[in-house]
């Protein structure tokens, strides 16, 4: 880990925001602070989405999402602090489901770290959001990027 | 030998079953493959998941197979329906 680097996580039903996020991974030597936010849609197939609702395995979520943080640092050594939320529960349209903040000296690393994390964040972290509809019955959503999405092939990734 | 685990239910899963957990014996050694079946069998509903779903056990993710769990007393089984974070 770069000297003094943070791995914080965080897994609530508070609304998120990437102020918090940003400044808790700000750092005198980082040159570059890296943010994701991903949001929730308000339509899917020509559904109109009303809400979305989060389920977690809250210890297990936890252990890979540090896996992935250390997955990161072994990746982009440069990287300094590390600060990944996900919100639980109701997520009202257009709000915040998920923010990744990621500071480093030079941007590239950030960028990249950011990018790799969002993306394994949604094949090996226990979280589960389904769709409310305006209409319709609700669905259970599945990631392409989980690998047992598509009919049950190994989850070792 | 035979243990008592806890198995977890997520999502689908869990409205598949009403359940968010339960309790149950099983053969220590059973296999994971044979372990979803013991839970099919107490909830024919879970066939739906049959071919999109994983078990984690102790919290590593655990394929469907032929392998042996070697399960201890106590232990945490959780049913993983596919997933949809971020």
């Amino acid at each position: 880990m770069a000297l003094n680097g943070r791995d914080v996580i965080s897994l609530t039903t508070d609304k998120l925001s990437a102020d918090a996020v940003s400044e808790s991974v700000t750092c005198a030597s980082c040159g570059a602070i890296s943010l994701f936010i991903g949001t929730t849609r308000d339509h899917f197939e020509g559904k109109k989405v009303v809400r979305l609702e989060y389920e977690a395995y809250v210890p297990m979520a936890e252990l890979e999402l540090r896996k992935i943080c250390s997955d990161i640092r072994t990746k982009w050594q440069s990287v300094r602090h590390i600060n990944i939320q996900h919100r639980l529960g109701v997520v009202p349209v257009t709000e915040a489901s998920v923010i990744i903040g990621i500071s480093s000296p030079h941007r590239s690393d950030s960028l990249e770290a950011v990018k790799f994390c969002i993306d394994t964040l949604k094949a090996t972290v226990p979280i589960w959001k389904k769709e409310i509809y305006e209409s319709g019955e609700p669905r259970w959503k599945e990631n392409k990027e989980c690998l047992w999405a598509d009919g049950g092939k190994d989850p070792k990734c | 030998m035979n243990t008592e685990v806890s198995v977890l239910y997520f999502a689908k899963s869990a409205e598949l079953t009403g359940l968010k957990s339960e309790l149950i014996t099983v053969s220590s050694n059973v296999t994971s493959v044979q372990l979803w079946q013991h839970l099919e069998e107490k909830h024919p509903r879970l066939a739906v998941l049959r071919d999109q779903v994983v078990l984690a056990v102790r919290q590593e993710y655990v394929p469907l197979s032929e392998q042996p769990l070697t399960l201890r007393e106590g232990d945490e089984v959780a049913v993983i329906p596919p997933l949809s974070g971020g």
